[in-house]
C-alpha cells in the first residue's frame, strides 16, 4: 500500500479543492455523477502506470527516454517542469490562504512550511516518508466531516451521484471541464511510477498495488464528493458564489458552523502542504530519469545530488515566489495549467505505447478490452483537458 | 602487423537520417537505423535499415563511403543481397541510444547521449565500429540540434572498452570500472591500456588520472608513445607528469622532444627538479649517463646502523632503488656501499664505515651501455653506481634500466581498432 493512494489524494491538491468548491457552489449537487466516472479513469490511467514501473523497474520519464529519443524527451521535461513549477507556486499559494485563515502571516507560514517539507524528504527514508504521507491522506477526512457538519439533503446526493444531468449553459461546461480536467495531471503519471520503482514493488507483489490504485482512486474522489457536497449544501444553497478554496471556508462559518470552516481550512492546509512536497519530489524524479542520474528519496544527498538540488530549488522557488508582494499568482497558475493541459496529451499517448510495447512489457501489455477502455478514457481525457485549455484562454 | 587507418569518424546522430546512394548517385533511402554485433570488447557495425518499412539491412560492406553527410554504395542496391536482423544483432538506435548507464555499484550515471563511430579500413576490408559513448552535454545539444551554441565544451565520451556487454536489451549498460578503480590498477596494465588506446584519447585519458598514477603508467610506455602522448597534451599538465617521473626517464624523454618544446616544459617544472633533469640530459645517448638516475640513497659513513634506518625510512620513497646504500663522504665521493641485508643484519650500535664494501664496481658516465651491462652481468648488481673521474658521485643505474635496453620493444600496437580486430581474428 502506498503509492497509489498517495498520488490520487495529491490530486486533491490547492488547485482541486478550489475547482471543487467553485463546483459545489456554483452548480450544486448537480455536478456529483462526473465522481463515478472520474474513479474509473483514475483506475485506469495509473493502474498502467504501477504496472509498468513493476514490470520495468523503469520510471516513465526512463521509458519515453529510451523510446522516443532525447528530443521528444528533453522539450516534455521542460514543459512538464514549467508546467509543475506554476503548480507548486500554486500549493504554496494554498499554504499561505490557509494559515491566513488561522491568522497567521504567509511571512511566517511559507518559510516554515518550506523548511519542513525539505527537512522531512531529505531526513528522513522513503518507508517514514511515504508513512507520513499515507498520514497526511487521513487528515483529507476532515472534508468528510465539515461535509457532514453541513447537513446536506442525503437523498438528493445519492440521486444525483448516479443520474447524470447535462447543461449547456457555459458556466456549467466550464465548471465541468474544470473539475474533470484537474483530475489528471502529468505529473501524477510519473510520480506514480517512480514511486512504484523506489518501493521496489515487481510483477510478483503487484496484485497489492493494484488495490492501492483502486482504494486510493475512490477516496481521493469521496473527499472530492464532500467538499462539493459541503459547498452545495451551504453556499449554493443561500446563492453565495465563491472564486477560491479560502472564500469557502470563510463562507461556511455562519452557515455550518466553526467547526466546518476549520475543518474545512485544515484540509486546504494539508492538501497545500502535502501536494508541496510531492509535486516537487515528481519534477526532480522525472528530470533525473530523463538524464540517467541517480535519483530517489532513499539516496543520500552525496548519491543522489541533482535530485536533491532540484526538489530544494523548486520548493525555495516556488515559496519565494509566493512571498515576493504583488506577485501575477492568476496569470502564472493560468500558464502552468495551460501547459500542463497541453503536455498532457502527449504523456497519456506515450503511456498507451509503451504500455503496449511487447519488448518492455512481455505478456503484461494491455489486453484488448483493457486496451479499448484506456484508448477511450485517455480520449475523452484529452479532449476534456484542451477542452479546457481553450476555454481558459479563451476567457482570458 | 597490418595498420588499420581511420577513414572517418562520426556521431550516429550526424549520420541518422541522412541518405543513401548507390554507385549512380541514385538515391535508395535514409539511415534509418544501425545493426550491430556486439562480440569481444568492440560492437561493430553489420548492416544499415535504410527504409521504415523493410526488414533488411544493406550490409556494412557494401559501403564504399560513409561520412557525416551522405553514404555511397559500392554497387546497385540488391534485394538479394539484403539480410534480417541475425539473434545476435540489435539495432543501435533503439537498444543503444538514450540507454541507462550505470556504474559498479549500481548508481545510475547518465544516458548515451550520443555514440561516435570508427570508419576502418585494414586487412583488405572496411569496419564501421562503435568507438565511444557520448556521456556528455554537448552530445546531448547535438541531438537536440543545437549543438553549435556549445562548440567550446569538450565532448565527454566513455570508450567502449570500459562498457560490459548487457545481459538483455532492455538492460542498463554498466560501465567496467570507474576512475577510482583505473588508479589501482597496476602501472604495466595501466600503461597497457593506454597503448591500446588511439593517439587522440591517450592524452584525454592520462588528464583523466591522478598524476602520480598517470606517471607511473608513462614510465611504463614505450618513448614512441610517451612522445606523442606529451605532444597532445597541455603543456602545464605534460610538466606536472615530468616532474613526478624518475628524473632519469623524464631527460631521456626530453631529449626526444624537438628542443622548443622541452626548454617550455623544463622551465614549467618546479626549478629543482627540472636542474635535474637538465644535467642529465647533457650525457649522450646510448651512455651510461644517459641511463643514469640520481635518485639513490647516500648515507654518510660515520653515522650507526640504527642512525641509518632512520634515514632510510625518510629517504627511501623518493630513490629509485633501496637494495644499494652508497656511502659519500663530504666531497661527494664515493667510499663505500652497503647493501639492505647487511644493513639488517648489522648490529645497530656499529658504524657503516666498518661495515662498508670498499671493492667498488663502478661505471663513468661516458662508458658505453655495453659496458654498463656487462658490468651488471658481471657482478650480479642490482644497481651500479656511476662516478666521475675524481671518484665523485653521479647517479646510479639500476638493473631494469639495463634490462630495457636489452630487451627494447615490447610489440606495441598501433590503435584499439588493431586489438580488436585481430581478437576478432582468432577466434
Amino acid at each position: 500500500m502506498g503509492p497509489g493512494i498517495i498520488t490520487s489524494n495529491v490530486d486533491n491538491d490547492a488547485g482541486g479543492i478550489t475547482t471543487y468548491s467553485v463546483a459545489g457552489a456554483a452548480l450544486g449537487y448537480k455536478i456529483l455523477w462526473v465522481f463515478i466516472p472520474m474513479i474509473v479513469a483514475l483506475v485506469v490511467i495509473q493502474e498502467m502506470c504501477t504496472r509498468m514501473g513493476a514490470v520495468t523497474g523503469k520510471g516513465l520519464a526512463d521509458l519515453i527516454r529510451e523510446r522516443f529519443g532525447v528530443r521528444i524527451t528533453f522539450y516534455a521535461m521542460v514543459g512538464l517542469l514549467l508546467g509543475n513549477l506554476g503548480n507548486v507556486m500554486s500549493e504554496f499559494a494554498g499554504v499561505a490562504a490557509s494559515m491566513e485563515l488561522f491568522g497567521v502571516s504567509k511571512y511566517l507560514s511559507l518559510p516554515l512550511a518550506a523548511l519542513f517539507i525539505w527537512w522531512l524528504v531529505l531526513r528522513w527514508s522513503y518507508k517514514v516518508v511515504e508513512r507520513v504521507f499515507l498520514a497526511a491522506c487521513l487528515v483529507y477526512f476532515s472534508y468528510i466531516f465539515s461535509g457532514y457538519l453541513a447537513h446536506p439533503d442525503w437523498g438528493e446526493v445519492a440521486r444525483e451521484l448516479v443520474v447524470p444531468s447535462f447543461s449547456f449553459d457555459r458556466s456549467y461546461l466550464v465548471i465541468l471541464v474544470g473539475v474533470i480536467g484537474t483530475t489528471i495531471a502529468p505529473w501524477m503519471q510519473f510520480y506514480i511510477q517512480s514511486a512504484v520503482v523506489e518501493k521496489g514493488i515487481t510483477v510478483k507483489d503487484y496484485t497489492y498495488t493494484k488495490y492501492d490504485v483502486i482504494v486510493g482512486s475512490i477516496m481521493v474522489n469521496l473527499v472530492a464528493v464532500f467538499i462539493v457536497i459541503c459547498c452545495a449544501a451551504t453556499l449554493h444553497q443561500h446563492g453565495i458564489k465563491v472564486e477560491s478554496a479560502q472564500e469557502a471556508a470563510l463562507g461556511l462559518a455562519p452557515l455550518a458552523g466553526s467547526w466546518a470552516s476549520t475543518l474545512f481550512a485544515v484540509g486546504l492546509l494539508n492538501a497545500s502542504l502535502f501536494s508541496a512536497s510531492i509535486l516537487p519530489l515528481s519534477t526532480a524524479y522525472f528530470i533525473c530519469e530523463a538524464f540517467g542520474i541517480e535519483a530517489g528519496i532513499d539516496k543520500s544527498w552525496g548519491e543522489a545530488p541533482a535530485f536533491y538540488w532540484l526538489y530544494t530549488i523548486l520548493i525555495i522557488v516556488g515559496a519565494g515566489f509566493i512571498l515576493i508582494p504583488d506577485i501575477p499568482l492568476i496569470k502564472v497558475m493560468f500558464w502552468s495549467q495551460v501547459l500542463n493541459g497541453v503536455m498532457l496529451p502527449f504523456v497519456l499517448i506515450f503511456m498507451l505505447l509503451l504500455i503496449n510495447n511487447r519488448d518492455l512489457m512481455g505478456e503484461h501489455v494491455n489486453r484488448w478490452t483493457y486496451n479499448l477502455i484506456s484508448w477511450v478514457t485517455v480520449g475523452i481525457m484529452i479532449i476534456l483537458t484542451l477542452l479546457m485549455v481553450g476555454t481558459s484562454l479563451f476567457q482570458a | 602487423m597490418e595498420k588499420f587507418r581511420v577513414l572517418g569518424e562520426f556521431f550516429f546522430s550526424q549520420i541518422q537520417g541522412k541518405p543513401i546512394y548507390d554507385h549512380r548517385g541514385r538515391r535508395v533511402g535514409n539511415l534509418r537505423d544501425l545493426a550491430i554485433r556486439w562480440e569481444g570488447d568492440t560492437p561493430r557495425v553489420t548492416g544499415i535499415k535504410y527504409a521504415r518499412s523493410i526488414q533488411k539491412h544493406i550490409p556494412v560492406d557494401q559501403l564504399a563511403r560513409i561520412n557525416a553527410t551522405h553514404m555511397d554504395l559500392l554497387h546497385e542496391l540488391d534485394e538479394e543481397s539484403l539480410v534480417p536482423l541475425q539473434p545476435d544483432e540489435i539495432y543501435m538506435g533503439k537498444w543503444l541510444m538514450d540507454k541507462q548507464i550505470i556504474d559498479l555499484k549500481g548508481s545510475k550515471v547518465v544516458r548515451v547521449n550520443d555514440i561516435k563511430l570508427f570508419w576502418l579500413q585494414g586487412r583488405g576490408q572496411k569496419y564501421l565500429v562503435l568507438n565511444a559513448v557520448d556521456i556528455g552535454f554537448r552530445g546531448l545539444a547535438r541531438r537536440l540540434g543545437v549543438e553549435f551554441l556549445f562548440r567550446r565544451m569538450q565532448n565527454h565520451l566513455v570508450w567502449w572498452e570500459f562498457i560490459q556487454h548487457p545481459e538483455e536489451k532492455t538492460a542498463s549498460l554498466r560501465l567496467r570500472g570507474d576512475k577510482q578503480q583505473l588508479d589501482q590498477l597496476h602501472p604495466a596494465d595501466l600503461a597497457e591500456i593506454i597503448e591500446d588506446l588511439d593517439y587522440k584519447k591517450r592524452a584525454d585519458f592520462i588528464e583523466e588520472l591522478d598524476v602520480e598514477v598517470a606517471a607511473e603508467a608513462f614510465a611504463e610506455m614505450e618513448v614512441d608513445t610517451q612522445i606523442e602522448i606529451l605532444e597532445h597534451m597541455n603543456s602545464q599538465q605534460a610538466s606536472d607528469l615530468l616532474e613526478e617521473m624518475p628524473p632519469d626517464e623524464a631527460a631521456d624523454l626530453l631529449a626526444e622532444l624537438p628542443e622548443e618544446k622541452s626548454d617550455e616544459l623544463l622551465n614549467l617544472m618546479e626549478p629543482e627538479e627540472a636542474q635535474e633533469v637538465r644535467e642529465l640530459m647533457v650525457y649522450e645517448e646510448g651512455t651510461a649517463g644517459a641511463l643514469m638516475t640520481t635518485e639513490y640513497l647516500a648515507l654518510a659513513p660515520e653515522i650507526t646502523v640504527a642512525e641509518a634506518f632512520i634515514q632510510l625510512r625518510r629517504l627511501a620513497a623518493e630513490a629509485e632503488t633501496i637494495y644499494y646504500l652508497y656511502l659519500l663522504k663530504d666531497d661527494e665521493t664515493l667510499c663505500g656501499v652497503i647493501s639492505l641485508r647487511e644493513l639488517l643484519m648489522a648490529d645497530p650500535e656499529a658504524r657503516l664505515q666498518d661495515l662498508m664494501q670498499t671493492r667498488l664496481i663502478t661505471v663513468q658516465p661516458q662508458d658505453r651501455d655495453r659496458e654498463v651491462a656487462e658490468a651488471v652481468n658481471k657482478y650480479n648488481l642490482l644497481a651500479i653506481p656511476v662516478v666521475d673521474d675524481d671518484n665523485r658521485m653521479l647517479g646510479i643505474i639500476t638493473v631494469d634500466d639495463v634490462l630495457e635496453m636489452l630487451v627494447p620493444d615490447r610489440g606495441s600496437l598501433e590503435t584499439f581498432a588493431n586489438i580488436f580486430v585481430s581478437k576478432r581474428a582468432m577466434k
